[in-house]
């Protein structure tokens, strides 16, 4: 019974990470119909920021003064720069690319994805960075007999009000409306006066900022690593092909069904851990070739 | 088969396992090593254009942190060889470099790039135990000299170039890897019976978990696998499976996670508490760059180094060979070497007295085949100890070391433990010349893993 609530609670922190850069995924391709396949390495990038902040920059300058309030606070920093930086990749590297045909846009994407690669090696080494202060700090809760780290029930949190909050943003705002008209006919869109590239700057950048945020918090669970954003990008895709690629819901549900379906695989059939969410994938795209919310 | 009862003491006794800082190596070569013969002038008319070596190692991915460590191991060495005029004291060595995560078809064509377009002279590197079974038969058929540093896969031996002519490969086999750390765990905790498992799903991992299991089985009467995770290699979301592990309340926990893998492993069992609730031991942890590994890493388990070095070990003065050379490649990279940079620096070293030796018999730039035999057989004192490469398969032996973590205000980070060091000598550990390869007599995965079944008596 531990066991059971315990992998319960394993994927549903895993859900939440993977929601977190799904969404964005779906949201940059919902709105501008590009598939970013540098997405995965602005979500390392955000962990490997924020993990710098917390973990290096910061924390030693204020050793100890930090406290856990703070250093949560520093936390999303990563986040914030990841969509600053999605701000200034949108008009320069996609802009020009909207006429022509989607190779171009996985190419400059997987361009972009190499570069980031190589940045966050420059920038950081290759030695792993981590910022597991936060979770030492807040310590952990008992279940049965086993214990279960609480920074991973805030991280559930995290994904959750992110997925209320982007839906309230999108289907109860303004701003929302306004994405979604635009994500529906460009056109018509800017006939009516709406200024589509400022949209799409914005979306480009609340997607980057879903990314960097998945990445800021996961950082104190795990460790920046190298190639952090490459495995990343392929689970992303195995859940915006299950959800439909450019649905919100599709993302949440998607998120959950690979996440449960991955822990139950480690549990019981370990031998086929890696074959199994390929397997779901094709499943669905058999049965729902859009995906099980997906717009045709 | 043989069935014979002995008790593990005066087994491990027999295998020569040894614990502290007095193990240092233990295989006494009945010649000098090579490396202490003083190299007289060079005979004859030696060339001054320079050597091209091929050096192909990770340097992006979470096995960077494991890999970048070897060029930096290789650069050192081609300095020090070219400060002092290059080899023969004419040619100097020239490096071009390549990355090992291009995967293995790509690193197959570079590899053919490097040596008909780029002319090299000789290749080494390699990191993956993927890549050296597909490497090995290329560099064969080009007739390319080539050392591998790592890539330890029996496999490359048994099955994929079973008759190597041009390729040698320094750092111990890897089957070295899951046997050693069973014999460090049965010295240790002879009581621990279920046994859990995560290792990273490719012949790394399998192979670890093939030998653990052999050799642990033969020294501990009665032990069970209650559990296996299997994370895909580049994984770091570990929580399902430190959580699998744990539900089968093992008494140990075994492990042949790696590199920036494992760092992330390792602080989410920290939060999990799993390493309160067993033991713990791995075949490879400390083998990524000593400063990966946080204070935070827990102390006292067995942190093996893929068998083979770790920079404080031997100690001291005891080994100079290894005080000089820590010494060395701190004062050019400011930060300690792991395995792998111990395995490319000697790499050329070896490289560089086999040319001496050769020119020394013929005079001249030595032919390929002349270097190849002096290759064959040599005994080499590396940092880590005396290295023999065996001439029948081109691999490299060593004696096989673990140890244990442990802090120490010393270091700013984590390190083996060493006046904790446990060695046991390679022969004792891996199949001799000639014992029968998978597939002709036996089908189990490799050549040591039937030796161990055949041979090793089970303790009582």
């Amino acid at each position: 019974m531990t066991i059971f609530v315990i992998q319960i609670l394993n994927s549903f922190f895993y859900a939440a990470v993977l929601f977190l850069i799904a969404a964005g995924l779906s949201l940059i391709y919902g709105v501008m119909r590009i598939v970013n396949l540098a997405h995965g390495a602005l979500y390392a990038l955000g962990a490997y920021i924020s993990a710098w902040i917390v973990g290096s920059a910061v924390g030693h300058a204020l050793e100890g003064n930090l406290g856990l309030a703070g250093m949560l606070l520093l936390l999303p920093l990563g986040a914030v720069a990841i969509a600053a930086l999605g701000a200034l990749i949108e008009p320069t590297l996609l802009r020009p690319l909207y006429q022509r045909s989607e190779e171009y846009h996985l190419l400059v994407t997987f361009g972009l994805l190499l570069i980031l690669e190589d940045v966050m090696k420059l920038l950081f080494g290759r030695t792993p960075l981590s910022a597991g202060a936060i979770m030492d700090q807040m310590g952990s809760i008992p279940v049965g007999r086993l214990i279960y780290p609480t920074y991973n029930l805030f991280v559930v949190a995290v994904g959750v009000a992110a997925a209320i909050g982007l839906w309230a943003f999108i289907y109860r705002t303004k701003f929302g409306v306004i994405l979604r008209a635009t994500s529906q006919d460009r056109r018509m869109a800017a006939a009516l006066g709406i200024n589509v590239s400022r949209v799409y700057v914005q979306a480009f950048a609340i997607g980057c900022f879903m990314a960097g945020l998945g990445g800021a918090v996961v950082v104190p669970a795990q460790a920046a690593v190298l190639g952090l954003g490459i495995e990343v990008l392929i689970l992303a895709f195995v859940v915006v092909v299950i959800g439909g690629l450019g649905s919100l819901q599709g993302a949440l549900v998607g998120a959950l069904i690979v996440s449960f379906v991955r822990t139950a695989g480690i549990q019981f059939f370990p031998e086929i851990e890696l074959a199994v969410l390929y397997l779901i994938a094709a499943a669905v795209l058999l049965v729902r070739p859009t995906g099980l919310f997906g717009r045709a | 088969m043989e069935q014979r009862n002995v008790d593990r003491r005066s087994f491990l006794n027999n295998l020569g396992v040894t614990v502290g800082a007095a193990a240092a190596a233990t295989a006494i070569p009945v010649v000098k090593p090579a490396s202490a013969q003083s190299p007289a002038a060079p005979k004859g008319k030696i060339p001054d254009t320079p050597l091209k070596f091929g050096h192909m190692t990770f340097l992006t991915g979470p096995a960077a942190v494991l890999g970048e460590p070897s060029l930096k191991g290789h650069l050192l060495a081609a300095e020090e060889i070219n400060a002092t005029g290059g080899i023969l004291g004419k040619r100097k060595i020239e490096t071009i470099t390549a990355d090992e995560a291009a995967g293995t078809d790509a690193n197959v064509k570079e590899l053919r790039r490097m040596k008909l377009s780029e002319k090299i002279d000789m290749f080494t590197g390699v990191i993956s135990s993927g890549n050296t079974p597909a490497l090995g038969p290329v560099a064969e058929e080009l007739g390319l000299l080539t050392i591998f540093v790592d890539g330890c896969t029996d496999f490359l031996w048994d099955k994929a170039v079973p008759n190597p002519k041009f390729a040698f490969r320094i750092t111990n086999i890897q089957s070295a890897d899951g046997v050693t750390c069973a014999v460090a765990a049965a010295q240790t905790w002879p009581e621990a019976k279920k046994i859990a498992h995560i290792h990273p799903d490719y012949s790394y991992g399998r192979n670890a978990f093939d030998h653990f299991n052999i050799a642990f089985g033969k020294l501990v009467p009665g032990t069970q696998v209650v559990s296996e995770g299997w994370p895909k290699l580049g994984t770091t979301d570990f929580t399902a499976h430190i959580t699998k592990a744990m539900s089968s309340t093992p008494d140990l926990i075994v492990s042949s996670v790696w590199g920036g893998d494992y760092v992330a492993m390792y602080k989410q069992a920290l939060r999990y508490g799993m390493f309160n609730n067993a033991k713990f031991a791995s075949t490879i942890a400390f083998g990524v760059a000593p400063h990966a590994i946080g204070k935070d890493h827990p102390e006292g388990v067995i942190a093996g180094v893929h068998s083979n070095y770790y920079f404080t070990f031997p100690p001291g003065n005891r080994w100079p060979a290894n005080k000089t050379f820590v010494e060395k490649y701190y004062k050019r990279w400011n930060e300690y070497p792991n395995f792998q940079s111990d395995g490319a620096y000697h790499t050329l070293y070896m490289y560089k007295t086999a040319v001496e030796k050769a020119n020394k018999l013929a005079g001249g730039w030595p032919e390929e085949e002349a270097i190849i035999s002096q290759l064959e057989g040599m005994y080499f004192e590396t940092a880590a100890g005396y290295l023999y490469i065996r001439p029948d398969n081109h691999q490299g032996y060593k004696d096989a070391v673990t140890g244990f973590s442990k802090n120490v205000p010393e270091y700013q980070f984590q390190i083996l433990d060493p006046n904790r060091m446990i060695t046991i000598p390679i022969r004792n550990i891996t199949a001799p010349p000639h014992w029968p390869k998978p597939g002709s007599g036996h089908n189990d995965p490799t050549a040591t893993y039937n030796w161990i079944k055949e041979t090793w008596p089970q303790v009582t």
